[in-house]
């Protein structure tokens, strides 16, 4: 527990090659104690810095498992996985830690804030980790929240925001320590049509801001926004396909949400 | 950091405050009664030891008590006259001597009847203990000699016997040593007692008042023993041990068969007694702050398992296994230093009140201030620690999971 530090810390290491995320015959065995089961087989994949993938898959098709893996959650079994030129396979929990605050922007399907605390202090809560001082967390933090379009509900409680909303304060969050990936799964799961229009939108125009982001979903229209649609069928990657994303205008939008209440 | 994990702390303290509350608690009876009850003990032995300076720490009482059990001899009992040459052989020690020697009994004046206790002095009494005389005089030295029924009397005696306060030159009927006969009233004062005085007065219709003591003699004239003051700043060790050997040559006897009791030992004797019985029913009260200790582990664990889920968000943004540990361990700190000052606030509280309400000084020790608050955070820490360590080991997917 209070191990003592390496002469130098994983996340500071100098790598600017182009690969981001470079997964070599990654596999991941789950050892449930009576047997074992195999998550994900040889997977080999590599994402380049300013990319929007979505990585696509049934359940059980080993997308959780890979955006565990991917979001440093989990390490590998066997293979590599290099974030950022980081070999995750060997780190200690502790170490993780540090890699998923410094190089990972998380959103999550069911936001994952923090409740009864105000929008600002979840958004400061990964500089909090990070280490940075109250007063520039606060002003980073406003800045965020502005940015995603909540600069007028700082303290506002996450029960007190709408869906939507949440899941703004939850980007903001993600990109608190700059993080060179923001990995997103199932970031609409929760969402009406109009709010997953807005979140994608978010997104894309976070990776026309130079972002690398990986979404990771099962629904066709989310993965339509984004420019790469990897696949995944019973732990093995079967389609790595480029993407010409759909222009999205409001009206659109506004279509695709009346469609979208339609069915239900 | 630090500042983070409090506010945190404090956040989530906040966010269930009836929770909080009632699991501080605990912690607020326990502090408030070792508080209460050890503040209690040290008010009683200040009290004490204050009776005992009222009194006079260099008081002492001396008589012979074979030591073997064997009989009395008849000249083991003091004289008159055998005290006077006691008082000259130690006159540069001794202020003031007489026999320890109380009468109660009824006094009657017509239809008026009170129940007094007096107390039989020398005539130099006021030298040691201060006297309020309001009308009339004190015991004299011709009143000892002569063995005169005079009598200085308490001003509310005086009032219930004779109808005023002024009673100079008045008599009145009782029965002492058998003998019953006419007393004269030579003095009357006024008696300021202090609070504990009051609460150990055996009753509240007996008066008090001052009689020769050379009217208390046993039969034969003898007087069981010798009560003494020594000058101030008197080594009542040394002087114990001059004076015992006096006494046995005096009296032909070995220096163990006299026994020397001054109230500088007494106090010192009782203080211990005070001092052990009140460190013990602290100690019990402590128990109680155990309990406590055991109600924050408890409401940690169910805090620990409903934010699971917390817990996996914060691991899932870089905070490590000790971030979550701190923060855990804080909270329950924190949780129990707050019972801690409650705790402080209700027992000190109480005891100043009651001393309010009695009227009497009371005694809070800062340090039984200090002792309850480190054990009160060393409880929140300690009990902290199963809570926290099994938030800290959480797996950040599992948590995530959790719902």
């Amino acid at each position: 527990m209070w191990k003592k530090k390496k002469s130098q810390p994983v996340h500071e290491t100098e790598y600017m090659g182009e690969d981001l995320i470079k997964l070599v015959d990654m596999v991941k065995v789950y050892d449930t104690g009576t047997i074992k089961v195999l998550g994900l087989h040889r997977v080999n994949l590599t994402i380049k810095r300013g990319e929007f993938v979505a990585i696509m898959g049934q359940s059980g098709s080993g997308k959780s498992t890979l955006m565990n893996v991917l979001g440093c959650l989990d390490r590998p079994t066997m293979g590599h996985y290099y974030l950022d030129g980081i070999d995750t396979a060997n780190l200690e929990p502790d170490e993780l830690s540090t890699v998923r605050n410094r190089k990972i922007g998380f959103v999550f399907q069911s936001f994952n804030l923090i409740s009864r605390t105000s929008a600002l202090k979840n958004v400061e809560l990964p500089m909090t980790y990070a280490h940075v001082n109250q007063k520039a967390r606060e002003q980073r933090a406003k800045e965020l929240l502005e940015r995603v379009g909540l600069g007028t509900r700082y303290e506002h409680m996450p029960n007190e925001l709408s869906g939507g909303q949440r899941q703004r304060v939850a980007i903001a969050r993600a990109l608190a320590n700059q993080p060179p990936l923001i990995l997103a799964d199932e970031p609409t799961g929760n969402l009406d049509t109009a709010s997953s229009v807005e979140i994608m939108e978010l997104f894309s125009q976070l990776h026309k801001e130079g972002a690398t982001v990986v979404v990771v979903t099962h629904e066709e229209d989310i993965a339509a926004f984004t420019e790469r649609i990897i696949r995944f069928r019973d732990g093995k990657l079967v389609s790595d396909t480029k993407n010409k994303p759909q222009i999205q205008t409001e009206e659109e939008a506004v279509t695709m949400q009346k469609e979208g209440s339609h069915a239900d | 950091m630090l500042l983070e994990n409090m506010s945190m702390a404090i956040h989530a303290i906040k966010a269930n405050k009836m929770r909080s509350l009632l699991t501080m608690l605990g912690i607020i009876i326990g502090i408030g009664a070792v508080i209460s009850i050890v503040s209690i003990g040290d008010t009683m032995r200040f009290m004490v030891s204050d009776l005992y300076k009222n009194v006079g720490t260099n008081l002492a009482y001396v008589y012979v008590w074979p030591k073997d059990g064997g009989d009395m001899r008849s000249g083991d009992y003091f004289k008159l006259d055998e005290m006077e040459r006691i008082k000259e052989a130690f006159k540069d020690e001794i202020v003031y001597m007489d026999s320890e020697a109380n009468v109660a009994g009824e006094a009657i004046k017509g239809r008026n009847k009170i129940k007094y206790k007096f107390e039989g002095i020398d005539s130099n009494y006021p030298d040691v203990k201060k006297i309020n005389i309001i009308y009339g005089r004190n015991i004299s030295e011709a009143d000892i000699k002569a063995r005169k029924n005079n009598v200085v009397l308490e001003a509310s005696g005086a009032k219930d016997l004779f109808g005023t306060e002024n009673a100079i030159g008045k008599t009145f009927r009782t029965t002492i040593n058998n003998v019953t006969s006419y007393y004269n009233v030579v003095g009357v004062y006024r008696l300021d007692l202090t609070p504990i005085e009051k609460m150990m007065q055996e009753s509240n219709d007996t008066r008090s008042g001052y009689i020769p003591y050379s009217l208390l003699v046993w039969p034969d004239d003898n007087l069981f023993n010798i009560r003494f003051y020594a000058k101030e700043g008197t080594n009542m060790t040394t002087f114990s041990d001059k004076f015992t050997s006096y006494i046995a040559r005096t009296k032909n006897r070995e220096k163990e068969d006299i026994t020397f009791s001054s109230t500088e030992d007494e106090m010192k004797s009782v203080d211990s007694v005070m001092g052990g019985l009140s460190a013990a029913v602290g100690g019990i009260a402590a128990i109680s702050l155990l309990v406590g200790g055991i109600g924050i582990m408890n409401i940690m664990l169910v805090s620990v398992t409903e934010r699971t889920r917390e817990i996996g968000i914060r691991k899932a943004l870089g905070a490590k296994t000790q971030d979550v540990l701190i923060q855990f361990l804080t909270e329950s700190a924190i949780l129990s230093a707050f019972g801690g000052i409650l705790g402080i606030a209700v027992g000190a509280g109480l005891v100043y009140l009651g001393g309010a309400i009695l009227g009497m000084h009371v005694v809070v020790k800062p340090s039984v201030i200090l002792t309850a608050v480190s054990f009160s955070a060393f409880v929140g820490v300690f009990f902290g620690i199963y809570p926290a360590s099994k938030a800290a080991s959480a797996d950040p997917i599992d948590a995530l999971r959790y719902e």
